[in-house]
């Protein structure tokens, strides 16, 4: 336990370090203080920024855009994975097409979807859900694949039955791995609909910081880098929390 | 085997724990060619016999015991266990102790063991009272709240038994329990076999490669040939029980062990 401990102060050290320099730089001219405002500023600028209703709405419509995608295309991607994983002939056909689809970089479809969709809260969704369904697919043909064969056997054998072998077997088998792949797919979808949102939008964080990127706002937009990382980092490491407390036994 | 003429035929009440393998073949198509994998194997076991089925790899001693299990079909012949066909999984009639590995990870030892129970529903506390009587059994009293990882190799298999145990089945199929054992726990676990089957009275149909273990387990050993597999020999294992480690450098264990050696080297 010392030894976590002690890792513990490292890092907070680190973080600690990195805000003091930040500090420093900026308060003695070393950086331009209008292209680097000081940490203090910075973070007196998000408390303001997190009192002011327009910011609060840009946060609503973020978080309704990056919800609704992801409980689209995490079903959506874990259903065609399953089906790829479970049927042979399926899954060599679709395998490599689905790791070129993988390599693309998605933001180039971007004009598409615009032109599709229009300027509005469906190109975010669009957009994101396409963002994020291709790592959820190959994420859940790994989970599957980890299922080991011995263990369905065994279930076999003491004649369980379809569904019991689903939430005996698969699910707590692919739970560790399914987990992982929720926390991963996060990172593309609030990648997908931020990046959509900066590109073309009239609300919306991602809209509010290019916004104040244009405009030379750099206090707001040093705050609002801030905040969408530290949402980020919050999701994260909650599902980690739940991971590590699921896969225990994975040792 | 024909019958002995003078064993009287048993009632079907007393037949609980028979095994009855008749003329049973598997073949498996391939796009080239049909690899016959068993060819007419024809065997008896009576209730409460300790049965070891050896011989080469690919001789099918793996495939026939799948096949009492009803995890897989024969493509010829029957095989009946306690005096009824056995066309599917039943693990009111057997129990199957498969090779390491098979515990589930993500469960405790007493959860494992629980499992066959779970499926089919049966109330909590009965549940926990009948695994905690199994881990008794196997020797891992108070072992119940401990993960796979948490147990060395010999007391992951001694949880296996105890999953096989737990519904109480007349037949106890074991697929090479103790292969991935170190010889030191392999006798230990063999001796804790015998315990446990002398405690029991279930009939053991026992898989292995190791000649050893065959004869030091056994009342009586099925030596299987490789491509086609077919049983080449049938022997009565007529040393006293309890078996020692003293009997392994006797005369009559050397010799048994000699005589399947030597049917096993006509066939590889």
């Amino acid at each position: 336990m010392q030894g976590t401990l002690a890792i513990n102060l490292a890092r907070i050290a680190i973080i600690v370090a990195i805000l003091a320099l930040w500090e420093v730089l900026s308060r003695t001219g070393i950086v331009n203080p209008r292209l680097l405002p000081s940490a203090s500023d910075t973070f007196a600028t998000l408390g303001d920024l997190l009192r002011r209703a327009a910011v609060q709405k840009d946060l609503m419509v973020t978080a309704t855009e990056v919800l609704t995608a992801f409980a689209l295309a995490v079903p959506f991607g874990a259903l065609i994975g399953f089906l790829v994983a479970e049927n042979r002939y399926f899954a060599d056909v679709a395998k490599p097409l689905l790791f070129f689809a993988f390599s693309i970089p998605k933001s180039i479809f971007l004009p598409m979807f615009i032109l599709v969709f229009g300027v509005g809260f469906a190109q975010k969704v669009g957009f994101g859900f396409f963002s994020t369904i291709f790592i959820v697919i190959m994420s859940t043909t790994t989970a599957v694949e980890s299922v080991k064969v011995e263990h369905l056997t065994v279930a076999r054998s003491y004649g369980a039955t379809p569904w019991q072998t689903a939430f005996r077997v698969y699910l707590p088998s692919m739970l560790p791995v399914l987990l992982e792949a929720l926390r991963i797919s996060m990172i593309f979808n609030l990648t997908g609909v931020i990046l959509a949102e900066m590109y073309a939008s009239r609300d919306g964080i991602g809209h509010q910081i290019a916004t104040w990127g244009e405009n030379f706002q750099m206090k707001q937009l040093l705050a609002g880098v801030v905040m969408v990382a530290a949402i980020a980092m919050t999701f994260n490491e909650l599902v980690r929390w739940v991971e590590t407390r699921c896969s225990h036994w994975r040792t | 085997m024909q019958p002995l003429a003078n064993v009287t035929p048993l009632k079907p009440a007393a037949r609980a724990g028979a095994i009855e393998v008749k003329n049973v073949g598997q073949v498996f198509k391939t796009r080239s060619q049909d690899v016959v994998a068993l060819e007419d194997v024809s065997l008896e076991v009576k209730p409460g016999r300790f049965v070891v089925l050896v011989g080469p790899s690919g001789c099918g001693k793996s495939t026939l015991l799948m096949m009492m299990a009803g995890l897989r079909q024969q493509t010829a012949g029957t095989i009946t266990i306690s005096g009824a066909p056995i066309l599917q999984p039943d693990p009111d009639r057997v129990g199957v102790v498969f090779q390491e590995a098979s515990l589930f990870p993500w469960l405790t030892a007493e959860d494992n063991v629980e499992f066959p129970l779970a499926l089919r529903g049966v109330p909590k506390a009965e549940r926990r009272a009948k695994a905690q009587d199994a881990l008794k059994l196997v020797g891992l009293d108070g072992f119940g709240r401990r993960h796979p990882h948490e147990l060395s190799g010999g007391m992951k298999q001694r949880v296996s038994i105890a999953r096989g145990l737990v519904q109480d089945p007349p037949v106890l199929l074991m697929d090479e329990p103790f292969a991935a054992l170190d010889e030191q726990t392999r006798m230990t676990m063999g001796d804790e076999l015998l315990r446990i089957w002398a405690a029991t009275g279930k009939t053991v149909v026992f898989v292995t490669h190791s000649l050893t273990e065959a004869v030091y387990l056994a009342d009586e050993v099925i030596v299987m040939s490789a491509r086609p597999g077919r049983i080449v020999d049938h022997l009565q294992v007529q040393l006293p029980r309890p078996r020692t480690y003293e009997m392994l450098s006797g005369d009559a264990f050397g010799s048994l062990r000699d005589r399947i050696w030597r049917h096993i080297r006509k066939s590889a």
